[in-house]
């Protein structure tokens, strides 16, 4: 059976509290951006809801690189320097890459960005160090309120598997046929005024 | 607990240790080290699942940040100045030993002032030694904006602890939640937690805030209250459930003072005595049965809750039907007017819970930061006594040995709020040095031009001791490097704040770093200086044996070796009964009859809508918790600081647009009091009418001012009477307006 390494995360249980964002920079050492950032999905700034007051409604989404059955960001870059696992992981080796940043405005989730002191593309590779040893990524081990959950969306009977068999998920821009490995749970219908 | 793996560096080590921060919850951490460097931290293990936020995860970044506080530093030049020498541990010791000797004896011991906020409860105790050794003052600091509730707790419950929370929040499986101007879900791990739980076993949620927060964003019901004004929403609540005769009766009867007989011409409770000669001091009900006044014990009585009754020559009502009398001044209609929630989303709610039980109320300190905010929890109290969502479940708390360290003297107790006086007036103490320990007053506590104009200026020595140069740091005349909650060990327990009981180990897991020392060797070595005798030799370690070793049931088992692998909790115990004169749920109380408020009255907010201040300065201003900062912490933490930049004045386009202000502008907000110039940050997410700055932001990060120039200190007798007074931080009215920018 293929492996193929994803998350699920729960925005229901997502408070936005940025613990990941935090942890990304932690086991990445990176100083300015992170391999995955919180959406505000509501008002137009960070931490807003929309609607008009008092009916309004805010949730948080967290966007990492959606390490795709098809990577448009491995297509965009003239060095070879983006790799797909046979595990799913799409990865930057940082010895090809020129920082040329093709790959970033490829990305249709915005997940790839420049880092300036290493002159290099960066994004969420799946903690793949950890993963190899056994471990789940960082910011699924740093996420409190159990809002990511990590596996084998390649095995049926992981546990991955068998919570994306139960509820509703979906996908961002499936329209664009990428085949994310990230799968979300949506938060609740909106409130009725 | 199951156990998971930990991935830890070659050559390196994780350790158990816990942080003891003033966010309250208390969360568990490994720390990871590799030789002497501490290289990140995780979530600890913890019962049900471990926590860290992005505050917690950034801690290393606080530990190794470049403007740590190096060495003992002495002003130079006049304060605020920012000009500062070097000086050794010694000299700083001795200029501090030598003028607390001079102050003492010029002014009295008590003129020596300790200003402390949350610590190691080892750190709290030595302090406390110190301080009673020098028969100096300990300024409590509940006050700095959260004491107000805690003094209704007393009131209701006879609350052991600063907060009565898990009376009204401790249920195993809530059916309904309501929150009362609290974000949880952003600044209370445990407390969302518990709530999140609930909401997936399928509890209800409301939130009551006049402030669309993460925690109303996971709603089911969003109540948009003015704020201040959550007491009218309370007794309008109440006004429902009694009318439609919703409320539970033989809880009343059996927990609360309600059947007992409260005398009309001085609102005392009805004693025997009062219409039997000879009779005791025992609380009367009207027997319904025997339509007579009988003891509330006697057998076989039916207690009546309404009427008017006379009991020998003693008229007399039920404390029920005099609440019921204060309530029908508050039905939904009126109450609506008062609190902008429409009068059937009142009617609502009330009804769903007197209903769904049982109901919980998370009762956060956002709803208890007005003048009157010690109401605001006696009348939610009492929304739930009349319900019966009162828990018993409560836990055990750990009684550890404080005793070992008051042997020297008892230190004075003055309440944060009253510093301001005892400063000014020298009431009640004359206080003159004051000694800030991991507190940062000039930038947290209220109406900042007063306490540099005139609070400063009277303090003729100010020591600071503290890992950065903070606001409060800036105004001292001498600086000491204390070393972070990672170099030191200690002993944490959030208890009462219901967020979790669990005894936890701070351990020291490296190496202080620069010359920074830990408050407990700082106490030590002063103590050396000042000829105290054999004060805190023993090691930290033994200290906390000693504290462990206080005989008490709670402690069994309790021992260091394992506090340095797991967190502990004692036993689970019910709630102990209420610790009131009564006994009983008190609503009624009469300690609070001189004042008016022996029930939970509705009074305004001190710069409520109707006062003059309103008509001047039309905005409610409230300085919310953020999840980016922890008070004054971390706001100079780069990883932090990426996400939430800079300070920002939260107002809806409502009131924006009449004054010009576009998304980003820069305003003046500004009252009789002082200002802050900053951004605009225009948004549908708070109530118009109230604008919000997110706290913990210093002078340096505003275009000009800081948001504490605009509150105020103004006591509540009241609350003085009670417990503490509070900092009445969300009672404050502003006006904004827009600033032409070169």
């Amino acid at each position: 059976m293929k492996k193929r390494y994803g998350l699920i995360i729960d925005l229901e249980r997502c408070t936005g509290c940025r613990a990941c964002t935090v942890a990304c920079k932690v086991e990445n050492n990176m100083d300015s951006g992170t391999g995955i950032k919180i959406e505000t999905i509501g008002g137009a700034k960070q931490d807003t809801p929309g609607g008009a007051y008092p009916d309004l409604n805010m949730h948080f989404l967290p966007v990492a690189c959606m390490h795709c059955d098809q990577p448009p960001c491995r297509d965009a870059c003239p060095t070879e320097a983006i790799l797909k696992r046979p595990d799913g992981i799409v990865l930057i080796d940082e010895e090809r890459c020129n920082g040329c940043q093709e790959c970033l405005p490829a990305c249709p989730y915005q997940a790839v960005i420049y880092d300036p002191a290493q002159a290099l593309a960066r994004k969420c590779h799946l903690c793949f160090e950890r993963i190899d040893q056994g471990f789940e990524p960082f910011c699924v081990l740093c996420c409190g309120y159990g809002a990511m959950f990590f596996g084998d969306l390649g095995d049926p009977n992981s546990h991955i598997s068998q919570l994306l068999a139960q509820r509703t998920s979906y996908v961002l821009k499936p329209e664009l046929a990428t085949g994310p490995a990230i799968h979300y749970f949506p938060p609740k219908a909106p409130r009725q005024p | 607990m199951a156990e998971r793996p930990i991935k830890t560096e070659p050559g390196g080590k994780a350790v158990r240790t816990a942080s003891p921060f003033a966010c309250g919850p208390a969360c568990g951490l490994l720390a990871h080290v590799k030789g002497d460097v501490l290289v990140r931290v995780e979530p600890g293990d913890f019962p049900g699942t471990g926590h860290i936020c992005a505050r917690g995860l950034a801690y290393p970044k606080l530990v190794y940040h470049p403007e740590r506080l190096k060495y003992p530093m002495k002003r130079q030049g006049s304060r605020g100045e920012g000009k500062w020498q070097r000086v050794s541990w010694d000299e700083a010791l001795d200029t501090i030993a030598a003028r607390f000797r001079e102050i003492s004896s010029t002014y009295g011991p008590s003129s020596l002032a300790w200003v402390m906020d949350l610590m190691g409860i080892l750190t709290v105790d030595a302090l406390l030694e110190f301080i009673g050794a020098c028969q100096g003052t300990f300024v409590l600091p509940a006050g700095c904006g959260d004491s107000a509730g805690p003094c209704a707790d007393r009131v209701c419950y006879g609350s052991p602890w600063w907060y009565g929370e898990d009376y009204t929040t401790r249920f195993d499986k809530p059916a309904l939640c309501v929150v009362w101007g609290n974000n949880p879900a952003d600044t209370d791990f445990f407390k969302w937690r518990n709530i999140r739980d609930a909401k997936e076993n399928g509890a209800k949620l409301v939130v009551i805030d006049p402030r669309f927060s993460t925690t109303a964003s996971k709603a089911d019901v969003y109540v948009p209250i003015k704020p201040g004004i959550d007491t009218a929403l309370a007794l309008a609540m109440m006004n429902v459930i009694l009318d439609r005769g919703l409320h539970d009766i033989s809880f009343i009867c059996d927990h609360t003072v309600g059947p007992f007989l409260v005398r009309s011409d001085n609102g005392m409770f009805v004693r025997e005595k009062d219409f039997v000669s000879g009779g005791s001091e025992k609380y009367v009900v009207w027997d319904s049965r025997s339509d007579m006044p009988k003891c509330y014990d006697a057998s076989n009585v039916s207690p009546a809750l309404v009427g008017s009754y006379r009991a020998g020559v003693v008229d007399c009502k039920p404390a029920f039907q005099l609440l019921r009398e204060l309530v029908a001044q508050y039905p939904p209609d009126r109450a609506s007017e008062i609190t902008g929630v429409p009068a059937d989303a009142i009617a609502r709610l009330a009804v769903a819970y007197a209903n769904t039980r049982p109901a919980a109320s998370y009762r956060g300190m956002g709803c208890q930061r007005t003048f009157h905010g010690d109401i605001t929890f006696h009348a939610i109290n009492t929304l739930a006594a009349i319900t019966g969502n009162i828990s018993f479940e409560g836990h055990a708390t750990f009684e550890l040995n404080h005793v070992a360290f008051l042997s020297r003297g008892v230190p004075n107790l003055l309440p944060l709020m009253q510093l301001y006086e005892a400063i000014r007036i020298d009431k009640p103490y004359p206080v003159r040095a004051l000694w800030i320990a991991r507190h940062n007053p000039v930038n947290q506590d209220p109406n900042f031009n007063k306490m540099i104009n005139e609070l400063i200026p009277r303090l003729e020595f100010i020591v600071v001791a503290d890992m950065f140069m903070t606001t409060s740091a800036q105004y001292a005349d001498l600086v000491l490097p204390v070393c972070s909650f990672f170099e030191c060990t200690d002993l944490i327990s959030p208890v009462g704040n219901g967020s979790h009981n669990y005894l936890q180990l701070q351990q020291k897991v490296i190496e202080p770093l620069y010359e920074s020392r830990s408050d407990i060797q700082i106490i030590a070595s002063l103590a050396e200086k000042m000829g105290m005798e054999g004060f805190l030799k023993e090691s930290p370690e033994e200290l906390i044996k000693i504290l462990l070793a206080s005989g008490h049931p709670s402690m069994d088992g309790v021992t260091l070796e394992k506090l340095k692998e797991t967190p502990m909790l004692p036993a689970a115990q019910s709630l102990p009964h209420f610790a009131t004169p009564s006994g009983r749920l008190e609503f009624y109380t009469e300690k609070l009859k001189g004042f008016g408020q022996e029930l939970p009255v509705y009074l305004e907010p001190l710069e409520g809508p109707s006062t003059p201040a309103a008509q001047r300065y039309p905005l409610s201003l409230l300085t919310t918790h953020t999840k980016y900062r922890t008070h004054s912490m971390f706001a100079n933490v780069a990883w932090l600081r990426e996400m939430d930049h800079e300070p920002a004045l939260e107002m809806n386009s409502a009131d924006a647009n009449p004054r010009s202000i576009m998304d980003g502008d820069l305003i003046r907000v500004y009252n009789d009091r002082g200002e802050v110039r900053l951004r605009a940050k225009v948004h549908q997410g708070i109530r118009p009418g109230v604008v919000n700055i997110c706290q913990g932001w210093s002078p340096g990060d505003y275009f000009t001012g800081t948001h504490q120039a605009l509150t105020h200190d103004t006591i509540n007798p009241v609350q003085q009477a009670i417990y503490e007074p509070n900092a009445s931080l969300y009672d404050v009215r502003v006006e904004v307006e827009k600033v032409k920018e070169a």
